[in-house]
Formats: structure tokens, C-alpha cells, sequence
């Protein structure tokens, strides 16, 4: 008898709560706006039956309403800033393009007229370590990335107008469909590597005092004997500026923007990915531009400098001409490589 | 030559929810992707509107103008429709598009996008029409069978209908005329709405009066 | 010799980024529609199939009978 009461009265119980959850969940929680504009269309339909006005203006705040299907802002009828990001997305690339397109005619005309970087004392065979090996596996690693993402970007991006009409429809989306993935696998790659290459590099790539001079003379490049070259530590000003530019600036805001496009499944809103879109595209161009100017000085553009991130040793007159603080410091056993001394190979000895 | 509109009653549209489903239906869409859908504003208040959305097919379509691969055409009637084989699944055109048309099967890791799906107006794609292949790809070419689309052709109460944009005109004109505020039907007035209170003119179901004309597609045939 | 080598390839690949140039030229970025007009990759016009068998009268008829069939005052009385 008491044990019936007791569980009427909590089916009674149950039934209530669960009448009042309903209820609840019926009652349409419109914020404040939404009401003011509900109202808007009450009062309207009063005075004038059949006049929607105030919804269809209320549609086009593109602001999120209510829809049974599932997915990514169904809930949004219209959205406006997809327009202003086809928009500007135009000028933006047309601008990029030709900065970039400049930078390489630049780079052109500056081998021509310059020619590459030559030594200026004959080399003295004495091999010093310039980059562990640590090092140069993670510049390498980092680099074939970079060059990778720069390239299909650059396909992804221009190749609708430089190589569709060359290749055609089918090839050419073959190309951009690899481009694509390409991208969106190395990026992820990219930007566990690049906190680790900022960290390995920091130190060297802090500003001193004697950088002031390298970069009011522009470290003395311009002179084409190659006799009046601004001393400088193991990196110079130029590398340095290079360094916050291309791996702190351009790496850090194409990582996170990049992660916000690649991974779409975390129901980021089209306005989110349209900004990250145009930050990318941005620092993208600048990416490539500074990447192809390194490319250039890290190459063609100065005897010896391949060498040194390629087999880690420079010549003992290379550091001399080109790192003459790094050198002094290396001879009287300053400078070092995290704990332990920088090596140094005498003549007619093999490498470490 | 035709040039083929949807238009969604806002006065009519109960939010049924049958387009979305007919459409699924008709084309064996995927799951998760949707072609169609239904908004709601005002929702569970008085005021309540509802309006189907699906890619409207635009003249000047923003998915066309930043698709990477070219991958978008339009058809002489005017339907924008887009070569599966040539989506490289960027997502471009799901950032242009202003009704949120474009949909990406994400069957892939990380929501890696798919190749990208959307309203055909029933119109299928490239392939030779009502084959196999461009039934697995877009689905159902109801254009060659000389059918409307299936959604708008199968609306209970007609508030989406799809067609060319003539016959759409009158067909909704003639309504707009029977729902009755005679000549205020016209004019920047009712379109743009009137100085608040002042009441409107009596409704034909409030009043005697002439039935709507029973052909209304104003002089054409 | 070298040096011959690498001022070809540093020429070719500048070469290669000035045709880059032509990406700045952007296309025009609207889609002209023209009434009635195609635009686009091959495909068949769908009074091709098999009702109309390339009748576009028959066709755009058709479709506007049809389109009246949406017009519920047409099909009431
Ligand atoms: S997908 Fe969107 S932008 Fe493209 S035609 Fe359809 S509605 Fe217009
Ligand atoms: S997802 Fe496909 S259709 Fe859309 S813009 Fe990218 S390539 Fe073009």
C-alpha cells in the first residue's frame, strides 16, 4: 500500500518534471533581437496581411535562425561576406602576384649585375663547423616543406590563370588536386617542425649592437669587389631580418591560419575561414618572396654558402669574409654549439 | 530560352521539410550532405516564417568566379552545374556562396573535404544525360525527362516552385492578386512596406467578390 | 662553365616566374551569363534526350506546361 503510494506519487513526480522539461524546451528561446524583430513582423502582418518585409530584412542580417538539417551554419539563410572575400581576394592576388613577379626580376637583375658572392682571399683549407648536424637535418626537413607548401600554393592560387590555359581542364586539376593535398599534408608537418627550427635558431638570430651598421650599409652587398663587407656574427643582420620575417612572421601567421583551414571539422563559420583565407594568401606571398631570395643567396648567390648548410663546414676564409665576429670568436673559443666548442678541422684532415 | 529560378513562398512554407527529404530521395544524396534546407525565423513565435534554400543558380555565381579549377558551367537555361571530375574539394566555393549551397561529403580524415555536391536543379552534369554514371555523380537528370524539380514539384502547399523565371512570375503574380489586396498588390508601398497602423485594404475572404482569374499567366501561352 | 650553367638556370627560372606574371592579369572574375546563351564545358543540352530528341520547342514547351502545373489556381475549378 505505502510502497504504491510512493511510486504514484513519483510517477506523478516524473510526469511533471517531464511535462515542464517540454514545455521548456518549447518555449522558443529567442534573445532579445530576435524578439524585437518577431515583433517587428507581428505588427506588420496586423496592418498589412501578406506583407513578409520585416522577415526578409531579418534574412538578410545572415544572422543564425533555426533549421532541422544538420550541418555546418544550415541555420544561416544568406550570408553576405562571401561576396566581400571573392571581392578582395581579386586585388589581393593581383598584388601579390606582381610583387612577387618584381622580386624575381629584382633577384635576376642582381645576379646579372653582381654576379655571386665570391671569396676574396683564396680558401685556406682549415674547415670550420658552422652547422650540427642536428641543425642542418631540421633546415633541410623545414625547407623541402616551405619549398613544397610555397610551390602548390602558388599553383592552388595563380594556376587558374597561368597553368589552366597551358595545360587544359583535366590535366590541370590533376595538377591542382595534388597541389591541394600536398599542401594540406605537408602544412600540418610544417608547423610541428617550425617551433622546433625557430627554437634551434634563436639564439644566433638575436639583434646586436653591430647589426646597426650591417643594415645601414646593407652589409656592404652592394659593392661588387666584396671588399667592403660589414662585420657581423654567425648571422648577419640581413639573416636575421630574414629569420623574424620568414619563420617567426610569415611561419607563425600561415601555421595558425593554415590550421584553421585545414581542418574544417570543427565547425569554424565560413567568416572565419574567408579572414584566415585572406591572412594565408598574404603571408603566403610573402612567404615565397622571402623564400626565393634565400634560395638565391643560399645558392647561386654566394660562393660557400651551400656548402656550409650542406655539409655543415665553411671555409676558414669564407667565415672570415663573410661572419668575421662569429670567426673572431670562434678563434679565441667563444662561440660554441650549445655545450660543446665549435669545431675546427685543420688542413688535409677529414671531417668529423 | 528558359531561364530557370526557384522561388520559396515565405507565406506559404510550413517547414515540412519535404523538399529535403525529396531531394535526398530523388538523388540518392549521401549521408550528411544536404542540397536543400529549411530555415526557420521567428521560430515557435507568432510572425513564424520558414523559406527552402538550396543554390539559387545565381547570374553572376560567386562558386564559379573563385573556383581554382575552372570546375563550374552554366547552361543555357541558366542552371549552374559543376564538373565532379575536375573538384579538387577546396571549399572555396562553400566560402562564396551566399546560401551556403556548396556541401562536401567528409568522409576523409580530419574533415578532409570531398569532391563537392550541390543542387543540379535536377539537371545531373557533364555525363551523357540519365546515365549511370552521372546519376552516381549528380543524380537524377529530371530536365531530359522533361520534369521539374523534384522539390518544387512535389511542394504540398506550392510555396516553392521551380521553373523558368516567366512562368514562375505570373504563376506567383496571379497568386499574390488572389491573396487579395487588389491594387495595393503593386507598388513600392507593399514592397517596402507603409507607415505602421494604417489599415489595409479588406482581404477578397473578408468581402464578396470576383474569384481570382482562373488563368493568370498574363498573356502568355 | 659552371657559372654558364647556373646563369641559364637562374634566367629559365625567372623566365618561368615572369610567365607567373600572367597570373596578375587576374581573369575577369564574374561569370557573364547571357541569357539563353551556353557557357561551359561540354555537355548535352537536355532536349537532346530521349523525349524530345533535339526539339527545343518541344522541350521548352513542354517545361512550360509543366511549370503551369505549379499553379494551383490552373488545376482547381
Ligand atoms: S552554389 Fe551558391 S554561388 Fe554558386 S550558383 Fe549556387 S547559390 Fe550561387
Ligand atoms: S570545392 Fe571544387 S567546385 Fe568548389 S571551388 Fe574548390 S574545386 Fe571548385
Amino acid at each position: 500500500m505505502r510502497n504504491s503510494s510512493i511510486l504514484s506519487a513519483a510517477a506523478v513526480w516524473v510526469a511533471t518534471l517531464s511535462l515542464a522539461g517540454a514545455a521548456v524546451a518549447q518555449t522558443p528561446a529567442l534573445n532579445p533581437e530576435d524578439a524585437q524583430r518577431a515583433r517587428a513582423q507581428q505588427q506588420r502582418q496586423r496592418t498589412q496581411p501578406g506583407n513578409d518585409a520585416p522577415v526578409w530584412r531579418d534574412v538578410r542580417y545572415g544572422e543564425p535562425k533555426v533549421s532541422a538539417v544538420r550541418g555546418r551554419e544550415t541555420d544561416v539563410l544568406i550570408q553576405s561576406e562571401g561576396q566581400t572575400w571573392r571581392a578582395a581576394r581579386v586585388p589581393m592576388a593581383t598584388t601579390g602576384g606582381f610583387v612577387f613577379a618584381l622580386a624575381l626580376l629584382g633577384i635576376l637583375g642582381f645576379y646579372l649585375w653582381r654576379g655571386p658572392i665570391e671569396l676574396t682571399e683564396p680558401p685556406t683549407g682549415r674547415r670550420i663547423e658552422r652547422f650540427t648536424r642536428a641543425q642542418r637535418i631540421m633546415h633541410w626537413t623545414l625547407a623541402i616543406a616551405f619549398t613544397t607548401l610555397g610551390v602548390t600554393g602558388l599553383i592552388i592560387t595563380f594556376g587558374k590563370n597561368v597553368l589552366l590555359p597551358v595545360f587544359g581542364y583535366s590535366v590541370f586539376s590533376v595538377v591542382a588536386m595534388a597541389a591541394k593535398i600536398l599542401h594540406n599534408f605537408v602544412g600540418p608537418v610544417f608547423v610541428v617542425l617550425l617551433p622546433i627550427m625557430i627554437v634551434m635558431f634563436l639564439k644566433s638570430n638575436l639583434f646586436k649592437s653591430y647589426d646597426w651598421p650591417w643594415i645601414k650599409r646593407f652589409g656592404g652587398m652592394m659593392d661588387r669587389t666584396g671588399r667592403s663587407e660589414v662585420p657581423s656574427g654567425k648571422a648577419n643582420a640581413g639573416q636575421k631580418i630574414l629569420f623574424w620575417l620568414m619563420l617567426v612572421a610569415v611561419g607563425i601567421t600561415a601555421a595558425i591560419t593554415g590550421l584553421i583551414l585545414d581542418f574544417p571539422n570543427f565547425d569554424q563559420t565560413r567568416q572565419t575561414m574567408q579572414i584566415a583565407n585572406g591572412i594565408h594568401m598574404v603571408a603566403g606571398i610573402g612567404g615565397v618572396i622571402l623564400l626565393a631570395f634565400h634560395i638565391y643567396l643560399g645558392t647561386v648567390g654566394m660562393r660557400g654558402a651551400y656548402d656550409a648548410m650542406r655539409h655543415g663546414y665553411v671555409d676558414e676564409s669564407w667565415a672570415k669574409q663573410h661572419h668575421r665576429i662569429w670567426y673572431e670568436d670562434v678563434m679565441s673559443g667563444k662561440a660554441s654549439h650549445g655545450d660543446r666548442p665549435v669545431k675546427v678541422v685543420e688542413p688535409g684532415r677529414g671531417a668529423a | 530560352m528558359a531561364r530557370m529560378k526557384f522561388i520559396c513562398d515565405a507565406e506559404r512554407c510550413i517547414e515540412c521539410n519535404s523538399c529535403v527529404v525529396a531531394c535526398k530521395q530523388e538523388h540518392n544524396i549521401p549521408w550528411g550532405v544536404n542540397r536543400r534546407r529549411v530555415v526557420t525565423l521567428n521560430d515557435g513565435v507568432p510572425g513564424e516564417r520558414s523559406i527552402s534554400a538550396a543554390c539559387m543558380h545565381c547570374s553572376d555565381a560567386p562558386c564559379m568566379a573563385v573556383c581554382p579549377v575552372d570546375c563550374f558551367y552554366k547552361t543555357a537555361d541558366g542552371v549552374v552545374l559543376h564538373d565532379k571530375d575536375l573538384c579538387i574539394g577546396c571549399g572555396y566555393c562553400f566560402y562564396a556562396c551566399p546560401f551556403g549551397a556548396p556541401q562536401f561529403p567528409q568522409d576523409g580524415a580530419f574533415g578532409l573535404r570531398g569532391k563537392m555536391d550541390k543542387c543540379t536543379f535536377c539537371a545531373g552534369g557533364p555525363e551523357p544525360d540519365g546515365s549511370e554514371a552521372e546519376f552516381q555523380k549528380y543524380g537524377r537528370n529530371r530536365l531530359a525527362e522533361g520534369k521539374l524539380p523534384a522539390c518544387a514539384e512535389m511542394c504540398s502547399t506550392k510555396a516553392l516552385l521551380g521553373g523558368d523565371g516567366d512562368v514562375l512570375a505570373d504563376i506567383y503574380r496571379q497568386r499574390a492578386m488572389a491573396r487579395g489586396k487588389g491594387s495595393e498588390v503593386w507598388g513600392w508601398a507593399t514592397a517596402y512596406g507603409r507607415p505602421e497602423g494604417k489599415p489595409s485594404a479588406p482581404r477578397p475572404q473578408d468581402k464578396p467578390g470576383p474569384k481570382a482569374p482562373a488563368n493568370g499567366n498574363g498573356g502568355k501561352s | 662553365m659552371m657559372r654558364r650553367i647556373l646563369t641559364s638556370l637562374l634566367i629559365a627560372s625567372t623566365g618561368a616566374g615572369l610567365l607567373g606574371l600572367a597570373g596578375c592579369g587576374e581573369r575577369e572574375q564574374t561569370a557573364h551569363y547571357e541569357d539563353g546563351r551556353y557557357r561551359g564545358k561540354p555537355d548535352t543540352p537536355p532536349y537532346m534526350a530521349a523525349p524530345f530528341g533535339g526539339d527545343v520547342m518541344k522541350y521548352e514547351n513542354a517545361m512550360r506546361t509543366r511549370a503551369q502545373n505549379q499553379n494551383e489556381y490552373n488545376r482547381i475549378d
